[in-house]
């Protein structure tokens, strides 16, 4: 009876055992492999994959993807709105990249046994640790390590050069009703583009909002008179050229940034994508900024 | 012989009615009254705001614009905001008087024949396809509204029409609410196969906007709200008899296709212009018609310039109350209006029944 | 011959051929000036049409309306409601007109586009309410009215059009009796004090018998019989109206004919 009693308890811890081992692997369920079929649903992720050496990895991407030149091959999955469960599931991936917001999707590909990777949007702080994640979800470790370093590095040294010079304030645009002042949307005091902005020597204007985007109102621009107007503009979406852009702000002259010509327009699809090319973002911000820097 | 009846029918005494002093009279004080109210606040208004301005300053022609910062908060941020106010809020209010009389129906709203929802599609099309789609002067957001809107106006009149010249009010019910069923659906496709910026900008603008800043948008309104205050003057003493029927406005003189034909595009064509310009705001189109009609009476000769005039009056408030309530954020106009709107009509019903 | 129908034909629907119904086929209708004629029929006869019509409320397909010879489509809307009023059957205003307002509405033929009735429009309104008994109502609201006030109010309002011909579709129809009686008693007065035509479409026999002192029979839009009350409504035309047998007779109290229905003929 004791030789069976301890048999019982010893098949009792293995199976525990085994439970109890198989519960913490996070984000990665499986013994640690790395994906070799990735589908990514988010354009700063996909972004993040070809820079640390994942691109050969990922099979699919997003409809919104357009960087790095390879993605205009791979097909699309459609986004956050609309992913196409259905094509994602058909391509036999072992990683998908998700949105946070999209839990049903991800209980969906869960169901299926599939790895999912969740998006967080965030900060540079919150950028820069994710492409460590991605690194280490993917078995690029070393090369995410590297690609953070010389991310903060570049932004260092954009510190350094904008260092000791006059702040100007800010308004950081990046929506706009082509032509006119109506529908603008600008930087509040949370985000990437205001922490690319402040590395890149500008104070905010909208600083003290604690929210990402702001919409003000005309009297509001009027009354927070900034000293410099940066458009931000990703690239591709038909506006008319720079100069007469720049003109719907003339109504508006008794903003420093109007009377003193100091109005921006920066494009680029880099400029908006919280991801690898951030750094270059915050360097193309502080040659608007602080030109003189540059010379 | 004939004897008198009984006046009460459950007991309580009904309500007296002033229609005895002249209507001449009445409708003088009418116009004084509220002309002075809508005057008052659209003069008041812009010396209210977030920012604390100096009138004499903003006034001051000593002081170069570009360095009057007083001055441009009144003149390029605060006064256009406040007179597209005036005017859209006028031209819904007005629109919502001829409707509710012309369709019999107290319920009626601008926006019950399918006019805004022709706007908010064409606007919706240049939000989602502007960069794909150039249609020359159609590519801005209030032409494509504008057109939306002819558009939808014309569907709506062909359908009503098509059984003879007098229009039957249950066909054009019937064909508002249809294409309002319909076009919505076409606006959720396009909602659908947006991009999730083009989505947010396009639900901003069913909110309505009036910051207009500047004059320029206005001033394009301007001529097709007059033309349709013309086609209104002509209106009134015709809605009273048409709110009574159809075959007894007719045997009392009115040329009813006629009449019908007036109401319809002079509404339509009001609707159009505050839609195109300030996105469709909720609720003015039938609250203020309800107030006024609660302070003046049912007759049309009055209901209407007391409307026009109340309108104006509302909206300038409702767009001061949503720029101020909350700052530093603006809750957007059509917000304010709603809020405001759903419990009065609440308090209508709790205080019928 | 004051009012009169010339062979007039009416179609409705007939823009978009769905559903169109010919109302009227060719009736031609004769109405005296000072008369009170009755239109009678089963329902869907045309009565109502031909009510219409003659209102220049609607315009025929065929044939012509004239009024004292001057056909009605050679008149504006507004002068052909100068002369001849209509009281409809039932109206129900959309929204709560007092009954002073009510009344002055029948005055818009006679005011220009942009006028507004002065003193003397306010006099012919009150005028018409006490001719009909409700005058003591002026101030209240139209719809808190009980049916027979109503109905008195808009006799009123037809009466300050100061027309010649005055039109009343099925005046009774939604009243009861002691209603019936009052209004009936009210059109009686005004055809004799003010010497109104009046033309009624009714389905109300021993109403039509009581007033009218000439008849129209009608049935599936054409004319079968008209003239003399007496001598148009017997026993005979109503079997041939209604398919009803009925007995027809004077009454010895009320002093005029009466129909009582007996039974349905198959």
């Amino acid at each position: 009876m004791a030789a069976r009693a301890q048999k019982l308890t010893a098949l009792v811890a293995v199976v525990l055992a085994f439970f109890l081992l198989d519960a913490p692997l996070a984000q990665s369920r499986d013994t640690g492999s790395a994906p070799r079929r990735i589908v990514s649903l988010v354009p700063a992720i996909t972004e993040m994959l070809f820079a640390i050496g994942a691109g050969p990895q990922v099979v699919a991407v997003s409809s919104y993807d357009e960087f790095p030149p390879e993605v205009k091959a791979l097909p699309k999955v459609g986004a956050l709105l609309d992913p196409d469960t259905e094509r994602i599931l058909a391509l036999r991936p072992d990683l998908i990249v998700v949105y946070g917001s999209q839990s049903e999707l991800e209980k969906q590909l869960e169901r299926a046994h599939l790895r999912t990777f969740s998006y967080r949007h965030g900060g540079i702080t919150t950028t820069l640790d994710t492409i460590r994640e991605v690194g280490l979800a993917t078995g690029h470790r070393r090369e995410s390590d590297d690609l953070v370093s010389s991310l903060k590095a570049r932004l260092d040294a954009v510190r350094d050069r904008v260092k000791g010079r006059p702040r100007p304030r800010v308004l950081l645009v990046f929506e706009r009703l082509a032509g006119t002042l109506r529908e603008i949307y600008a930087s509040g005091g949370v985000g990437f583009l205001h922490e690319m902005l402040e590395i890149a020597g500008g104070t905010n204007v909208f600083a003290d909002v604690g929210r990402e985007s702001v919409q003000p109102s005309v009297e509001t621009l009027l009354a927070r008179a900034p000293d410099v107007i940066l458009e931000v503009r990703a690239a591709g979406l038909i506006e008319k050229s720079g100069s007469d852009e720049r003109d719907a702000w003339a109504a508006l002259s008794s903003i420093p940034a109007v009377k003193n010509r100091r109005v921006h327009l920066v494009r680029g699809d880099y400029l908006v994508v919280p991801g690898p090319r951030l750094a270059m973002a915050t360097e193309a911000f502080a040659h608007a900024l602080h030109p003189e820097a540059f010379k | 012989m004939i004897t008198a009846d009984s006046a009460e029918t459950d007991g309580t005494p009904l309500p007296r009615r002033t229609t005895s002093s002249s209507i001449r009279g009445r409708l003088a004080a009418t116009i004084l009254g509220f002309g002075t109210v809508a005057l008052a606040t659209c003069v008041l208004a812009p010396l209210v705001g977030t920012t604390p301005i100096s009138l004499t300053r903003a006034l001051d022609r000593s002081i170069p614009f570009d360095q009057n910062v007083d001055a441009q908060i009144f003149f390029v941020a605060r006064l256009p905001r406040v007179l597209a106010g005036a005017l859209v809020g006028s031209a819904l209010a007005s629109a919502g008087v001829v409707l509710q009389a012309m369709l019999r129906n107290p319920l009626a709203t601008p926006f019950t024949l399918g006019v805004s929802a022709g706007a908010s599609l064409g606007a919706m099309l240049v939000i989602v396809l502007g960069g794909a789609l150039t249609l020359g002067p159609l590519s801005t957001v209030p032409m494509a509204s504008l057109a939306g809107a002819a558009a939808a106006t014309a569907v709506v009149y062909w359908l009503a029409t098509r059984q003879g010249h007098a229009m039957s009010t249950s066909v054009l019910l019937l064909a508002g609410v249809t294409l309002n069923s319909f076009l919505s659906a076409i606006i959720m496709f396009v909602q659908y196969i947006a991009d999730f910026a083009q989505v947010y900008r396009a639900a901003r603008w069913i909110m309505g906007d009036l910051d207009i800043g500047g004059y320029d948008t206005l001033i394009a309104s301007l001529p097709l709200v007059l033309a349709a205050y013309v086609l209104f003057a002509w209106l009134p003493a015709s809605l009273n008899l048409l709110s009574v029927g159809k075959d007894a406005a007719a045997a009392r003189g009115v040329d009813v296709p006629r009449a019908q034909r007036l109401a319809f595009f002079s509404a339509s064509l009001a609707t159009s212009a505050a839609v195109s310009l300030a996105g469709p705001i909720g609720f003015v189109g039938i609250v203020v018609p309800h107030l006024v009609r609660l302070l003046v009476g049912v007759d049309h000769r009055i209901v209407l310039p007391a409307s026009a005039l109340f309108g104006a009056a509302f909206l300038v408030a409702c767009d001061l109350l949503a720029r101020t309530i909350l700052a530093p954020i603006e809750i957007p106009v059509g917000v304010v209006t709603a809020m405001i709107g759903g419990p009065f009509f609440l308090w209508l019903l709790v205080r019928k029944s | 011959m004051f009012l009169i129908a010339d062979r007039v034909t009416y179609t409705y629907n007939r823009r978009t051929g769905v559903e169109a119904v010919k109302a009227l086929r060719e009736v031609s209708v004769s109405v005296d000036r000072g008369s009170f004629t009755g239109l009678i029929g089963p329902n869907g006869c045309g009565k109502t049409t031909l009510l219409k019509l003659l209102a220049g409320v609607l315009s025929p397909d065929s044939g012509t309306v004239s009024l004292d010879g001057r056909p009605l489509a050679s008149m504006s809307r507004r002068h052909v409601a100068r002369r001849l009023a209509v009281v409809p059957q039932e109206t129900h205003p959309a929204f709560d007109y007092s009954v002073l307002e009510m009344a002055l509405m029948g005055r818009h033929p006679h005011l220009g586009a942009f006028q507004l009735e002065g003193p003397a429009d306010i006099v012919i309104a009150h005028e018409s309410l006490t001719a009909t008994g409700t005058s003591h109502l002026a101030e209240r609201s139209y719809m808190s009215l009980s049916g027979g006030e109503k109905q008195r109010v808009v006799i009123a309002s037809a009466l300050t059009q100061a027309p010649e011909v005055l039109l009343l579709d099925e005046p009774t129809a939604s009243l009861d009796l002691g209603y019936q009686l009052e209004v009936g008693l009210l059109l009686r007065r005004l055809n004799r004090e003010r010497s109104a035509t009046m033309v009624m479409a009714t389905h109300d026999l021993n109403l039509a018998a009581s007033l009218c002192d000439t008849l129209v029979l009608m049935r599936n839009g054409r004319v079968l019989a008209s003239g003399n009350t007496s001598e148009v409504l017997t026993s005979a035309m109503v079997r041939q109206l209604y398919d009803v047998e009925a007995d027809v007779r004077v009454h010895e109290l009320a002093g005029h004919l009466t129909v009582v229905p007996l039974g349905r003929l198959s």
